[in-house]
């Protein structure tokens, strides 16, 4: 990795974000580089997928900062976030069953106003990188496999042409070599075109080792940040991430 | 039988089965029909309850339930489970295709030719124009139920507003129907995004329950303001629609004279029905134009799924107000050529019925299929004025329909969705392959 900018593409300040009177995020300091993955792992509940939610503004920040390329977009409406370029592969996939692979990518490019070349440019990058895609085109997504699905989550996302990529728990339910596969794709985009990834996972092992850095979130808070390396071989993560609590 | 013992011990269990279920369908049947059925009560002479019992014709009804399920069941045993694959001969799936095909040009092109076919059949060409008025309502709503997924009771609200639009324009300023159409059509697009916004938070049984209760509302404030309005007696003398200008009318400056043929008042229904012809088809065209857009695709996801819709940065407020206007507007439409048909509108044109029977068209038809609409907007109406003989039947047979339809075809007559987005050339993928799975 080359040395990081001065100003991180994205930096989050003490920002704290609830659910009516639970709090889920009690104050979280984040910053993604351009040209970064980040690795967000932590165990069920600890408000990653709230921190990715509040980063587009919804549910909005209590308190805190979120900044984007310098301008402050704390306060900004989910779908002018999306403006910006940055898109988000939700939790779970949540591709169209009903429609079409064809449209359902055309629906990641709707909401950031993307002229017919974009439009082509952006399916044959998808395609590129999931060729199963483009031999299900007419096919309904609800037809597709999980590994499948989750390509067209990441394939919609992609269709915006995105600055920042942010990706919740991609390998959720998939089979070892599937998420293998969905992980090399996001290696791939990131080596290729300088994608910059924010990508939350429960599958640490896999998540540290491809990303450059990682932040390890407990009960709302970070607790631990450092180089993907470097926080695979700390005892702690080990334990609590890697090896059900075996230690060697 | 005994011949065979294989089929013998298959069919043991199953016949003690059915006449189970018979029993209990009997039971109920017994239980919910003795006070409906075997009872009568009526007010005697002096205002005191006389009754009488009908324990006769309680006892055919339950034994014809008993009969009729005993029926059913081996109907369906005979039949095979629903939604198991059979294997259909490629020749008839081939000819079906086709007829699927067909049946939308087919069926335009007998529309057009209706007032030529049965020009002297007054009878007939105002049920065409009943039909069409309802298929244009039909695809009003499906815009916002079946597009958008947004489950709207009170549509008929909107159909009011177009009819009262252009009947209190005309009346009080004396503007053409051809000013007023597209008035109607903003006035009742204006009401869809004031009902939208309290609603936009709103999905499923809570939007249906508003919405159920904007349309009374409308209804309510039609009846009450008097002074706009006429209250219950309803706004008369509306003025008939002339082609631009040129009214349909026996005078001198009428239409026929102008044409040099002989007056009838046949024309005028004609002319209404190429008009009504004329707004459906408008409808249709926007709609489908709009499908192929980023808005009408906004709608589709937002029915599949307005979290996921949230997460690509679609901006779900506007999507749905966009579909409410949309379908209120062709509502309003359908509501202005109604008053100008009638020529007399009152709060009692208005009323759940009609919002309850354009839903009923749109999830017959097939939640978001345009030929489905059509297709179930002719059973429907066509099918009220086909049973007419059957009196206070009617509505029992049409019930009947509508559930053994509804078993059938839960997805309603054509269930299948078309795509918006082509591929540049066609793949030789056949349609069977990409038939949605279940769950």
């Amino acid at each position: 990795m080359s040395a990081a900018s001065a100003t991180p593409l994205l930096a989050i300040r003490s920002l704290r974000a609830a659910y009516g009177k639970i709090e889920a995020l009690k104050g979280v300091d984040l910053d993604i580089n351009a040209g970064e993955i980040v690795a967000l792992i932590g165990a069920n509940g600890a408000g990653k997928s709230t921190l990715m939610m509040t980063i587009f503004g919804r549910p909005r920040a209590r308190s805190g900062r979120i900044e984007f390329d310098g301008q402050d977009i704390t306060g900004v409406p989910t779908h002018d976030i999306a403006r910006l370029r940055i898109a988000q592969s939700p939790e779970g996939r949540r591709i169209f069953p009903r429609m079409s692979v064809a449209e359902n990518l055309q629906m990641g490019a709707d909401a950031t106003d993307s002229s017919e070349s974009d439009r082509a440019s952006g399916l044959e990058r998808v395609f590129a990188l999931f060729p199963r895609l483009k031999e299900r085109m007419t096919q309904r997504g609800g037809t597709l496999s999980g590994g499948e699905q989750q390509m067209l989550a990441i394939g919609r996302a992609l269709m915006s042409r995105p600055r920042l990529l942010m990706l919740d728990e991609p390998s959720l339910g998939l089979a070892p070599l599937i998420a293998r596969q969905i992980f090399d794709a996001i290696r791939t985009l990131n080596r290729q075109d300088g994608l910059t990834v924010l990508i939350v996972e429960q599958n640490a092992n896999h998540a540290l080792k491809l990303a450059h850095r990682g932040y390890v979130m407990v009960n709302g808070l970070i607790t631990l940040s450092g180089t993907g390396s470097e926080l695979l071989q700390r005892p702690e993560i080990r334990a609590a991430y890697l090896e059900g609590g075996r230690r060697e | 039988m005994s011949a065979n013992p294989a089929a013998q011990t298959s069919r043991a269990p199953s016949a003690a089965f059915i006449l189970k279920k018979s029993l209990i369908s009997a039971l109920v049947a017994l239980v919910l029909f003795s006070l409906m059925i075997g009872v009568r009560t009526e007010a005697g002479p002096d205002g005191q309850l006389t009754y009488w019992t009908r324990f006769g014709d309680l006892a055919a009804i339950v034994a014809a339930v008993f009969g009729g399920s005993i029926l059913i069941e081996l109907f369906r045993q005979w039949w095979g489970p629903v939604d198991t694959a059979r294997i259909v001969p490629a020749p008839v799936q081939g000819a079906l295709s086709l007829a699927g095909r067909l049946i939308a040009p087919v069926l335009l092109a007998f529309t057009f030719l209706v007032p030529v076919l049965f020009y002297d059949e007054r009878y007939i060409l105002d049920l065409g124009i009943l039909v069409l008025t309802y298929v244009m309502l039909g695809w009003g709503l499906n815009v916002v139920v079946g597009l958008a997924g947004l489950l709207d009771l009170g549509y008929v609200a909107f159909y009011a507003v177009g009819a009262y639009s252009y009947a209190l324009l005309a009346t009080n300023f004396g503007l053409s129907f051809w000013i007023c159409l597209p008035l109607a059509g903003i006035l009742a697009a204006f009401w869809g995004v004031l009902l939208g916004f309290p609603v936009l938070r709103l999905r499923g049984d809570y939007l249906a329950i508003v919405t159920l209760a904007f349309g009374e509302i409308i209804r309510l404030v039609l009846i009450n303001w008097q002074s706009l309005t006429g209250g219950p007696n309803g706004v008369t003398g509306i003025p008939r629609p002339t082609l631009f200008g040129i009214p349909l009318t026996p005078g001198d400056d009428g239409l026929a004279a102008m044409l040099g043929i002989e007056f009838s008042p046949t024309h005028r229904i004609v002319f209404l029905f190429y008009l009504i012809l004329a707004l459906a088809l408008l409808t249709n065209w926007v709609t489908i134009r709009l499908r192929r857009l980023p808005i009408g695709r906004a709608w589709e996801a937002l029915r599949e799924d307005e979290v996921a819709c949230r997460a690509l940065g679609i901006n779900t407020t506007t999507t749905k107000l966009t579909a409410f206007a949309t379908g209120a507007m062709f509502g309003g439409f359908a509501g202005a050529f109604f008053a100008t048909r009638q020529g007399f509108i009152s709060p009692e044109s208005f009323t759940f019925h009609e919002s309850a029977l354009v839903l009923a068209i749109v999830v017959l038809g097939g939640m978001g299929s345009q030929l489905g609409v059509a297709l179930a907007a002719l059973a429907m109406i066509g099918g009220f004025e086909l049973f007419r003989g059957l009196d206070q039947y009617r509505m029992l047979v049409f019930g009947m329909a509508m559930v053994l339809l509804m078993i059938w075809r839960p997805r309603g007559l054509i269930g299948h969705r078309a795509p918006t987005v082509f591929l540049e050339r066609k793949e030789a993928i056949s349609s069977d392959l990409v038939k949605e799975g279940h769950g």
